[in-house]
């Protein structure tokens, strides 16, 4: 038996259906709790948010993974209400964004302890919500290599993942190098890690996707949507036909469509910035997936990205 | 929505709203109420079970009314726990008033928000955005997440690294100061490496020197240096602040107790503050479970001891305290 966990439960692998893999509910840095300049009633967090999810069941979504971290305002108990009442699957991570999110008791904590949080969060639930997470996210702090703390929440992630099952994401996929070896020393089959991020404007030109591809990760194109035609892009924006281009080019290479995830990393509501108009996770139906026939991809090709290589990524295996 | 502030009227922001500074009684003045090593909040094995805290922190408080004690003060700042919710319950339930502090720091206890902003390049918060947080913690009242101000902060409290002050550390100063500056409430600085040079930091923002209280000033090498004095003879306020505290970092309270009667003999008895650094209820660290009342049941009587006055005592307790809270 396969099965994922979502916010409402352990659902079979075959119900996730469209997989959103790299989205936000809403993201904040720790500490943007405390700025009133962000704050938003809870109506206005709903009305936000329920349009858009609703959209994108409409579309024929069937999944959403939340990849925020533990400090960034993850919310399950939200995200359970949203889920009930859009009836689209809302898959929640435990982990950190990067270590740079990690507040001060996490940033102290050792390598088992993490392990032993991830685990609890994956196997017992997120705080007393009941609500299991279904993948560990990791990432890089800002500066473009991994700190030590970073290894140190990578190495958790392994350990978790390997007793778990579950997948590891990543936020950005420079420095591979350290991230590769720390899975290979605890011993983490690469194809249960997903290197997220090779496509923003920032940080493409430095993130070897083919090499990791090579070694047996998968690859995320999860930053769809951040465009430079954007009336106020973010500063990771990048130029619409160069992501796409870089994509194609991608999975043009033998049995890469098999190892590729795709998304938009957008927020339905952000927390702790002004957010980015305009950019929300439809933008999969409403521009990507448009784009990608257009580009010649059929109904088989573009089901193994949204379909089928999310379900294998996402599936326990234990 | 937010309450008002005590504003220029010589009382004191409390939790339940101003109240006159003669009211206060004898002071605790470095004293944490729920203390949570920010994150704990998430950790898998750490309960917060709120009327357990409460029961907690309620029967101290209610121990330290009964030896006397009249304000306690929470000087951990903003984001150590800082729940201004139960505070109020725990004011109302116990008869003890409960000042709140705003401001944080050192700059490790700091979320990414303000280390490593969604900007390009990350640029650490700079001083006068800090000022801004602190001061409408002072002016409109303190933050529950996400959700309200209750009641203005009575102080800002924030504190400089260990191994030295870093950048950040003096944006978080320099902030604080003028948070203090433009509201009235006073600042509380727990130094790090070098108390002297980061209180010249704070004074540099044009702040008096009697709005400033100085904590930590207990530790061996700060007591060793003569640093207590140095703080003093600035007209700052010296925080003894971990009385009870005896361990390699701190002087014992018999030292203590000398070190007060030094600063009075040198007619510094206007600018000591006595207080233990207690923890009502730690989550995600150890914390420091004496009673609130430790400075009035076992310390006033070395005071006594070492030769201070009745008035001298009184001074100290009640009266400095109450003339450094009261806003300005």
């Amino acid at each position: 038996m396969s099965r994922v966990n979502t916010v409402l439960g352990a659902i079979p692998t075959e119900e996730l259906g469209l997989v959103a893999v790299h989205e936000h509910i809403g993201y904040g840095m720790p500490g943007s709790e405390l700025d009133t300049r962000w704050w938003k009633t809870p109506e206005e967090r709903y009305a936000e948010t329920v349009p858009k999810l609703r959209k994108f069941h409409e579309y024929g979504g069937g999944t959403f993974v939340d990849a925020t971290g533990i400090c960034n305002g993850r919310d399950v108990d939200y995200y359970r209400s949203l889920s009930a009442k859009t009836g689209v699957h809302i898959v929640a991570s435990t982990g950190f964004v990067g270590g740079d999110t990690a507040l001060p008791f996490f940033a102290r904590a050792s390598v088992d302890y993490l392990a032993a949080h991830f685990t609890h969060e994956i196997t017992v639930g997120i705080g007393d919500s009941g609500a299991k997470a279904g993948i560990i996210k990791v990432g890089v702090s800002r500066g473009g290599r991994m700190t030590d703390l970073d290894k140190r929440i990578y190495r958790a992630a392994a350990r978790a993942a390997k007793a778990t099952g579950v997948g590891v994401l990543t936020h950005l996929a420079i420095d591979a190098e350290n991230a590769i070896a720390i899975f290979n020393e605890e011993g983490l089959p690469l194809d249960r890690v997903l290197f997220g991020h090779v496509d923003d404007g920032v940080n493409a030109d430095k993130t070897r996707d083919t090499w990791i591809a090579e070694q047996g990760g998968r690859i995320g194109f999860d930053t769809f949507g951040y465009e430079t035609e954007l009336p106020d892009p973010p500063f990771w924006a990048r130029p619409r036909k160069e992501r796409l281009d870089h994509f194609l080019r991608f999975i043009g290479g033998e049995g890469r469509i098999r190892q590729v995830l795709a998304s938009a990393d957008a927020n339905c509501s952000a927390l702790g910035w002004p957010g980015v108009k305009g950019h929300t996770v439809n933008y999969i139906f409403e521009d990507l997936i448009p784009d990608l026939r257009a580009a010649g991809l059929d109904e088989a090709a573009i089901r193994t990205i949204f379909v089928d290589n999310p379900a294998d990524f996402l599936s326990i295996k234990n | 929505m937010g309450r008002q502030s005590a504003g220029d009227t010589g009382a004191v922001n409390t939790v339940l709203g101003p109240v006159p500074a003669r009211e206060l009684g004898v002071v605790a003045v470095h004293e944490a109420l729920l203390s949570v090593v920010p994150g704990a909040e998430h950790a898998f094995d750490v309960v917060i079970d709120r009327a357990e805290v409460f029961a907690a922190i309620a029967g101290k408080l209610r121990e330290f009314r009964a030896h006397g004690g009249g304000t306690v003060v929470d000087a951990a700042g903003m984001f150590h726990g800082r729940d201004v919710r139960l505070y109020e319950a725990l004011s109302r339930a116990t008869g003890v008033h409960i000042v709140a502090s705003t401001g944080q720091g050192p700059e490790e206890m700091l979320g990414g928000y303000f280390l490593t902003p969604q900007t390009n390049p990350p640029t650490p918060w700079p001083a006068e955005r800090f000022a801004e947080l602190f001061a409408k913690e002072a002016a409109e009242g303190m933050v529950v997440p996400r959700v309200e101000r209750r009641g203005a902060a009575g102080l800002v409290a924030t504190a400089a690294t260990r191994t030295g002050m870093t950048a950040t550390d003096e944006s978080l100063l320099r902030g604080a100061a003028r948070a203090a500056l433009a509201t009235g409430v006073p600042v509380s600085l727990r130094f790090g490496g070098d108390a002297v040079r980061e209180l010249d930091v704070v004074l540099d923002e044009g702040i008096a020197a009697d709005r400033v209280v100085v904590g930590g000033l207990d530790r061996a090498e700060a007591v060793a240096a003569g640093v207590p004095f140095e703080v003093a003879r600035r007209g700052a306020y010296v925080a003894i602040d971990h009385v009870g505290t005896e361990d390699a970092a701190h002087v014992t309270d018999a030292e203590r107790a000398e070190l007060v009667a030094g600063l009075v003999a040198e007619g510094h008895g206007g600018r000591v503050l006595v207080s233990s650094n207690a923890t009502g209820v730690a989550k995600g660290h150890e914390g420091n479970d004496l009673p609130y009342s430790h400075v009035l049941t076992a310390f006033v009587p070395l005071l006594k001891a070492a030769g201070l006055a009745d008035e001298d005592v009184r001074r100290i307790l009640v009266a400095n305290p109450s003339a450094l809270l009261s806003v300005r």
